[in-house]
């Protein structure tokens, strides 16, 4: 049964596994919310509304965790192995270290430059690099005994590209106005 | 167990009758209200036939107050005494809106609550106030129309309104002894207009450009659920800047002092003429004091399309936000007169590259919307015909060290939504700390609007850094905010005071409802005695049916009896006990029943998990 003791994967009837597929969990939320969301509990009492707020805020914290990967590899590793990579914390790894150094030179060199078409094309570069790096995730949350030195450097690569994402996003938006 | 049936003469105790519910667009220049009737959402017209109801409110000297039409009368015989689009007042400063022309002939005063207020001959009047007249106006007209009681209303508000703004909304209700079911946006309000009668899945973008407000929402349709995907706009930006510049050229041309006030607001008036003149007409001729000449079209397309433009810049934003390309928008639905205008429209076609939806009356699409979600919340209608989901429109944030704002709530998240944050005390045997909540996207607190101050007390006395007070976010399904704290070591709750920045508290609330002309103390005594065994009442047939439906499922004998045990003490109280005595009994039904309501609510999750996976196959 769904409670407030469920991990964010039971919510939605899931196994605790690092690759999901949003368009089903979204299709899932909405039907969960379709039975507790407030609007439901319009014209009950205040308990019922209170709850119904209370349920749907879950529903509505567990899916924005689940959705992001970084958030959502976070949060598995923290359930699997009790670990919290929350906070910010760098990763011994020079090699990787040095193509951050690099992929941030490559942005500010785009932005100095103004050239839309070419901030899209490194956009792309890094969601190709994204999304290899999720891959790569999936695999690691799969193997057993979980190597939780490795995850968390996998958890630091991704929330650096996914920082990388957003950065880019603000250049294009101020490239534009 | 035989319960009592209480039912009035000529009145049915059925739950299953049709309940009065209506929405209400409560806009800045008119007002309207409507309901659905017969399966058809229509909005309700006075006595004259007439729908629209001008936003205006006249106080009298000898304490008559009149609304709509028959204060408008007043506009300019008694402009002192006449309070025109009080809507952007609400929520604002005194600050805010002293640049704002429609006020030029009122008295603006600070009041106890932050927000502007009016004097007038018959006292001094917050928004809050001016704001429930017009809602109490629009409900009678209603219930004398449906001849019964409204059990509730939605009131539609501007997806970009905050906080504040919300809240003086709903405060306004609560004077006006209205019950809100809901506050929906303005946007998402049309989209239900649009969406049932079409019932067309996909991408909406709902553009509103009504008179002193712009908003645009994108919105996804999918299986009778409207999602809110992104949400943006600008509260100070509509049709009226349109006639602004139109009466800046007027002005120049005529070479009149631009301080002659008087000059200024005829220019206005002409302005507005034109404008709709020019929605049909190719040139209209003017004349304008002294000043002869014409304007064509397109003369006037360059004085307002940089406005025009401000709005699209707007669209592209928001699109952006929801991850979404302008040609992915299935449907373009226009709100607000202001869409009227010609270009308007044809900007707004180019930039989407389709034909935008104007089949409703822009004027009414957006109280007929709202009719339509008032009568599924009342419960008229079956669980699964749609469901709203929206989402807060600016992020919520809390000033942090330096005057910076730290945003704890992004905008766009789907509400309701609660967020915690974690202080410690930075002084030996600290017991009191200040939070300040603002809401905004820039960086500096200042840049921000301030929404409230709340004053953390009771903190137990620690060492500096020892205590951890958890302070907790809560967004309800109105985009309402309610912060609480806790020290989490040693699990004290702190006392939390509330200080709106704009807004009313508690206490004002409850004065402003009890010196309510329309109240005296006895009628409001007898009227609240009468709501309690409403409430009461409904309490009781709630709880029934749940047992009935699913008591045996989830209740042990012990916690049944228990249960039934305290729903006979509240039917007997609700017939002969005071309000106070109701109260009571209905929070002792709420505490027995409290663990059979959670499960309910979690049976339900699971049925509908499980519903899913069949679905799924």
């Amino acid at each position: 049964m769904a409670n407030s003791q469920q991990n964010y994967f039971e919510m939605f009837g899931l196994e605790p596994n690092f690759s999901i597929d949003i368009p089903k969990l979204s299709a899932k939320l909405r039907t969960l919310l379709n039975s507790v969301h407030p609007d439901r509990f319009a014209s009950s009492g205040a308990q019922q509304q209170m709850l119904s707020m209370q349920k749907t805020t879950h529903l509505n914290d567990a899916f924005a965790v689940l959705k992001n990967p970084v958030k959502r590899a976070q949060y598995l590793l923290h359930l699997k192995a009790g670990i919290d990579t929350a906070k910010d914390h760098t990763v011994n790894d020079p090699e990787f270290l040095m193509q951050q150094l690099e992929l941030r030179e490559e942005l500010e060199d785009i932005v100095a430059s103004s050239d839309i078409s070419r901030l899209n094309q490194f956009a792309d570069k890094i969601s190709q690099l994204e999304e290899s790096q999720e891959e790569q995730m999936a695999e690691l949350f799969e193997k057993q005994p979980l190597n939780t030195d490795e995850l968390e450097k996998a958890i630091y690569k991704l929330q650096f590209l996914h920082k990388t994402l957003s950065d880019i996003e603000q250049a294009e938006d101020k490239l534009l106005s | 167990m035989a319960l009592l049936q209480i039912a009035e003469p000529g009145k049915s105790t059925d739950p299953h009758q049709h309940k009065l519910a209506a929405g209400i667009d409560l806009g800045t220049t008119n007002s309207l209200i409507a309901t659905v009737r017969s399966g058809k959402a229509k909005t309700l017209p006075d006595l004259e036939g007439d729908h629209i109801m001008p936003s205006i409110v006249h106080y009298a000297k000898d304490g008559t107050v009149s609304v709509g039409k028959s204060a408008k009368l007043f506009v300019c015989s008694d402009a002192l005494n006449t309070i025109s689009s009080v809507k952007r007042l609400m929520g604002r400063g005194l600050k805010d809106v002293q640049k704002i022309k429609e006020f030029s002939a009122n008295r603006l005063t600070a009041s106890g609550t932050g927000m502007p207020a009016v004097e007038t001959d018959c006292g001094i009047k917050n928004p809050v106030e001016v704001s429930s007249e017009i809602l109490k106006a629009l409900v009678k007209r209603a219930e004398e129309s449906l001849e019964g009681e409204l059990g509730g209303v939605v009131i539609t508000v501007p997806a970009y309104f905050d906080e504040a703004q919300r809240q003086a909304t709903k405060d306004a209700a609560q004077i006006a002894g209205v019950k809100v079911l809901r506050l929906i946006s303005e946007p998402t309000a049309a989209a239900l207009a649009y969406g049932l009668d079409t019932g067309s899945e996909g991408i909406h973008a709902i553009y509103d450009l009504g008179g002193g407000t712009f908003d645009i929402s994108i919105l996804r349709l999918e299986k009778g659920v409207f999602e809110v995907m992104s949400t943006g706009g600008d509260s100070a930006l509509g049709g009226d800047d349109f006639d602004r510049a139109i009466a800046g050229y007027l002005v120049e041309q005529a070479n009149i002092d631009k301080s002659d006030r008087n000059a200024y607001q005829m220019a206005m008036i002409k302005a507005r003429d034109v404008k709709e003149a020019l929605t049909d007409q190719d040139s209209v001729e003017i004349n304008f004091k002294h000043w002869k000449g014409s304007m064509d079209r397109k003369l006037m397309e360059s004085l307002i399309a940089p406005i025009v433009d401000k709005t699209l810049a707007a669209c592209r934003r928001t699109l952006k936000d929801a991850g979404l390309k302008a040609s992915e928008v299935q449907d373009i639905v226009m709100v607000g007169g202001s869409t009227r205008v010609p270009l308007v429209r044809h900007k707004v076609e180019d930039y989407f590259g389709k034909k935008p939806l104007t089949d409703i009356d822009p004027d009414k699409v957006v109280a007929i919307g709202a009719a339509i979600q008032a009568d599924v919340l009342i419960g008229n209608k079956s669980d699964e015909d749609m469901l709203l989901l929206d989402v807060i429109p600016l992020s919520l944030g809390v000033e942090t060290m330096g005057g910076l704002a730290e945003k704890i709530i992004p905008r766009n998240t789907p509400i309701p939504i609660a967020r915690a944050q974690e202080f410690t005390t930075y002084k030996d045997g600290q017991t009191a700390m200040a939070i300040h909540v603002v809401q905004g996207e820039r960086e500096l607190v200042e840049d921000c609007r301030s929404l409230a101050r709340f004053e953390l007390r009771g903190i137990p006395p620690m060492v500096a850094g020892a205590a951890r007070i958890n302070v907790a976010y809560q967004v309800d399904a109105d985009g309402l905010l309610k912060v609480t704290a806790e020290e989490t070591i040693t699990g004290v709750k702190s006392d939390i005071t509330v200080k709106p920045s704009y807004g009313l508290n508690d206490e004002q609330i409850t004065t402003m409802l009890q010196s309510s002309v329309n109240y005296a103390e006895e009628d409001m005594k007898a009227r609240m005695l009468r709501e309690q065994q409403v409430e009461a009442r409904r309490v009781i047939e709630a709880v029934q049916a749940a047992l009935a439906e699913s008591g045996d499922k989830l209740l042990s004998k012990d916690e049944r009896n228990a249960i039934e045990e305290a729903l006979k003490k509240l039917a007997y109280l609700s017939e002969n006990g005071d309000i106070e005595a109701i109260e009571e009994a209905i929070k002792a039904v709420d505490k027995t029943t409290e663990e059979f309501a959670s499960r309910r609510m979690d049976a339900s999750i699971a049925k509908a998990l499980v519903g899913h996976e069949i679905d799924e196959i």
